[in-house]
């Protein structure tokens, strides 16, 4: 009974920090722009011809 | 079309003989062994990018299309006036600036975009975000000056404009940002709810302990109550809205169910018998929120009248003072009866009255007229049109919003904030469902009487509460808006495809929406190999005419002696044989016009542009210059006659031109309209029932927001775009048609919906009526429902196919 009770305020109080950072990872932009990301990761390993590989990335 | 700028259809006429670099639109073969490029945009986009060691993009971009580039210098993005309104200074001395690039689309653009920091010196870093066309700036003022960076970009094929969106951008991510908080906190609420009820549902059959069954349902009303209260504000804001003004929406039915299921749940637990229904409620609310958010994503918004006027209008304008000296001054600053030059090739910023010089204009954006009309002193231009002659100035009439366009400009906002809205099938239907429900209900509390009574009108307040009905649109409209624009067809708003459902009549523009839009060799009564004489004798020339005349794919020949006399034609050596081309009375005063007389006869009764051909002194041929139909059109007309649709034309075009082509396609036709003239038009029809209007210019982009459902076609001017609800990127004309069937596909998806959640209700309802609902058959049916309506909306057949 008893572990019943801790259990249930252990999982929802786990759910509470998860919704927490969930809106917080909204908050601060990360779900603003759900297109560009995606397309950006397709190209992160090409480089213009002629720079330095490693001095220029960002 | 009736911008210069060429879509990939205008080539569709001439023979494809090469692939442009660029974009890989057939093109014609250039005469050495150079690289084809279908136009001049395509070349410099493909320089700029080789010279600037981005071939990467060619291996990484999705979708080519021709590139668009123009050489203007952008020296008006370093005004002080312009910094203090978009420049935003950062601490470490740099500073950053929001631009809108034009043709963002794919992974490429993103990647040629972002690599600027590293082809120009100064600039610290470039982001892109390709859904709002918008690309943040940081670079060091003091190293690079902004007007760099615009030319940069714009010589990669994205012409760059201030962004003006900065403010509804905020406001919009407020929005979004708190939409998808609201989705996060109701489904995290919802799993655990779950949890809980599987918990209970199990004790069911297992006895269990009065304890742990009495923790478990005020830990359901613990994590319910919040989480469907939060869940169900926006429900309860729109119901209350509809109920204030007396309008039937499905939100009404949705937020009575949910707030008797959640009294009725918070008492059963605070009395410690009765039914809940927490975890039904939570996910009812979870999906509507789910459904929403993604139609919500799906809605582009318009653009301000002001950003629109900015992308038809130059920015800059020669003004000429009392002494005759020329400054270029930023079109703000011109005021009404200011002398400006506007040379050959440059738009005209501001309405006016030329005072020296001729020359003629291209008015094709206002008018739809296909051919240049001729100007001198005292005849009036209008912004936005092209000077295509020679340098004239002109004396300031009206300028920014009060010009001829502008007035358009802002008539497209008007109308499109105004558009009535259409009657939606789902809350029709709902009016309905909320009387009889509650009919039902008041039935089955009398009938049984008592607190049993009241108990199953609560069940069956509950269990009926239509969540597949609300369901029933945004999942069917969702389907097909992306597999639209998977198909190139880009649907702005959930309710445009309900706009198209019901056919009625069909307004299409002529010129760019039927036709291509560009003149092209569409008769020609000689030989093959005259053809290629005539072909080798325009090759040289820029004329419009002439370049529909050396369109083609001929082997190289030697040319010399060319003379062009402007207006009437050209003589040249080919191959040693004298070929004369040009307008049949030019050519009559060479050589009798006698064998081709019939030919030129019959050209002209066709409204064609006629050209005699001479060789060596006799006329040989005769040829027929028009704006070709796009390839299929009279196809995809009848097509859309089967569809229940009554297509008629309306063009800005001469009568005669617009007769021609009607009489091809076999449609009512009415020439000469003013873009005025097309709103009228549009506007009375849609008194009497629905009404879509296709086009592509500016000339009808108020007509495209009058209508019951606009649609741009490919190729269409921004204004155009914004104005219409439905924006159509590939060529092929079918896709009116694809578009037409697939509204109503869609249309018919959602009234299958609509029925298989109203049998479920009935099923429920009628459960527990008869007093034999069970808590599980809810909470199984209610999800059931759901999953059937969405299987409905994925099997459906809107937009299966691609559209060419």
């Amino acid at each position: 009974m008893l572990t019943m009770y801790v259990v249930l305020a252990l999982a929802l109080g786990g759910a509470g920090l998860a919704v927490a950072a969930f809106a917080w990872s909204v908050r601060s932009g990360q779900l603003d722009d759900l297109d560009t990301p995606a397309q950006r990761m397709l190209t992160d390993e090409l480089t213009p011809r002629g720079t330095d590989d490693a001095a220029t990335r960002r | 079309m009736a911008t210069a700028v060429a879509s990939p259809a205008a080539f569709e006429s001439a023979p494809p003989s090469a692939a442009c670099a660029h974009c890989g639109a057939p093109a014609a073969a250039p005469a050495d062994a150079e690289l084809a490029f279908c136009c001049g945009g395509c070349a410099v986009v493909y320089r700029a990018i080789r010279s600037a060691g981005l071939e990467g993009f060619y291996s990484v971009r999705a979708d080519a299309a021709p590139a668009r580039t123009t050489d203007r210098a952008y020296r008006e993005l370093d005004d002080a006036a312009f910094a203090r309104l978009h420049v935003r200074p950062r601490p470490d001395g740099t500073s950053a600036v929001a631009l809108y690039l034009e043709d963002l689309r794919c992974a490429g653009c993103v990647w040629l975009v972002e690599a600027t920091p590293r082809c120009v010196d100064g600039v610290v870093d470039a982001r892109v975000d390709v859904g709002r066309g918008r690309c943040d700036v940081v670079f060091d003022p003091a190293r690079v000056p902004l007007s760099t960076v615009a030319r940069h970009l714009d010589r990669l094929g994205h012409p760059v404009h201030p962004y003006r969106g900065a403010a509804r951008d905020q406001a919009r991510r407020k929005d979004d940002r708190a939409a998808l908080i609201r989705l996060g906190v109701v489904g995290a609420g919802f799993g655990n709810l779950m949890l809980l009820a599987v918990a209970l549902y199990a004790g069911v059959f297992d006895s269990m302990d009065a304890g742990d069954r009495a923790l478990f349902r005020w830990a359901s009303l613990a994590v319910g109550v919040p989480t469907i209260g939060f869940g169900a504000v926006p429900l309860v804001r729109t119901a209350w809205a509809a109920l204030r003004t007396r309008r039937a929406h499905v939100d009404v039915p949705l937020a009575l169910g949910v707030a008797v299921g959640l009294g009725w749940s918070t008492a059963s637990v605070v009395r410690g018998h009765g039914q809940i229904y927490f975890d039904s409620l939570a996910m009812l609310v979870f999906l509507l929120l789910v459904a929403r958010w993604i139609v919500s994503r799906s809605h582009r918004h318009a653009a301000a009248a002001a950003e629109l006027l900015w992308a038809l209008t130059p920015r800059r304008a020669r003004r000429i003072d009392a002494a005759g000296v020329e400054t270029e001054v930023p079109i703000e600053a011109v005021a009404l009866g200011d002398r400006l030059r506007v040379l050959a090739g440059e738009t005209f910023p501001v309405d006016g009255a030329v005072v020296s010089g001729r020359t003629a204009i291209d008015a094709a954006i206002l008018t739809g007229e296909s051919r240049p009309v001729g100007v001198t002193v005292g005849g009036r231009v209008c912004a936005g049109t092209t000077n295509v002659a020679a340098p004239v100035e002109v004396i300031a009439a009206a300028v920014g919003e009060d010009t001829r366009v502008g007035a358009m400009v802002r008539h497209v906002e008007e109308l499109s904030t105004r558009k009535a809205e259409v009657e939606r099938l789902v809350d029709r239907v709902a009016g309905w469902f909320v009387l009889a429900v509650v009919g039902a209900a008041a039935v089955t509390a009398l009938a049984w009487g008592g607190a049993t009574g009241l108990e199953h009108a609560m069940a069956l307040l509950i269990v009926t509460c239509p969540c597949a009905l609300a369901l029933a649109t945004p999942l069917a409209v969702t389907v097909a808006l992306g597999r639209a624009a998977r198909s190139g067809i880009l649907i702005k708003g959930a309710d445009a495809l309900e706009r198209l459902a019901v056919p009625g009549r069909m307004f299409l523009d002529k010129t760019g929406t039927v036709t291509v839009g560009r003149p092209a060799v569409v008769t020609f009564t000689g030989t093959a190999a005259v053809r290629a004489l005539v072909a080798a004798a325009e090759r040289g020339s820029a004329h419009p005419l002439a370049r529909a005349l050396a369109s083609g794919d001929y082997p190289p020949a030697e040319v010399a002696d060319v003379v062009e006399v402007p207006s009437r034609g050209v003589t040249a050596q080919v191959d040693g044989r004298q070929v004369m081309v040009g307008a049949p009375r030019w050519i009559a005063e060479r050589c009798p016009l006698a064998p081709i007389q019939a030919d030129l006869d019959a050209i002209v009764a066709r409204a064609e542009t006629p050209i005699a051909i001479a060789v060596d002194g006799a006329c040989v041929a005769a040829a027929g210059i028009a704006d070709p139909l796009r390839p299929g059109a009279a196809a995809a007309i009848a097509k859309l006659r089967a569809l229940g649709w009554r297509p008629e034309l309306v063009s800005g075009d001469a009568p005669e031109v617009v007769a021609a082509v009607a009489a091809q396609l076999d449609v009512p036709a009415t020439g000469g309209m003013s873009p005025e003239d097309k709103l009228a038009r549009v506007a009375a029809a849609s008194a009497n029932g629905p009404v879509a209007m296709i086009g592509d210019g500016v000339n009808d982009a108020a007509a495209l927001a009058a209508a019951t459902c606009g649609l741009a076609v490919s190729g269409a001017t921004e204004l155009a775009i914004e104005a219409a609800d439905i924006y159509l990127r590939t060529p092929a004309i079918d896709a009116i048609v694809a578009t037409a069937a697939g509204a109503r596909a869609t249309f018919t998806t959602i009234r299958r919906n609509l029925r298989l959640s109203l049998a479920y209700n009935l099923l429920g309802g009628g459960l527990a009526a008869a007093g034999v609902i069970h808590p599980l058959v809810g909470a199984v049916l209610m999800p059931l429902s759901s999953l059937t309506v969405l299987t409905s909306s994925l099997r459906s057949r809107a937009f299966r196919s691609p559209p060419c």
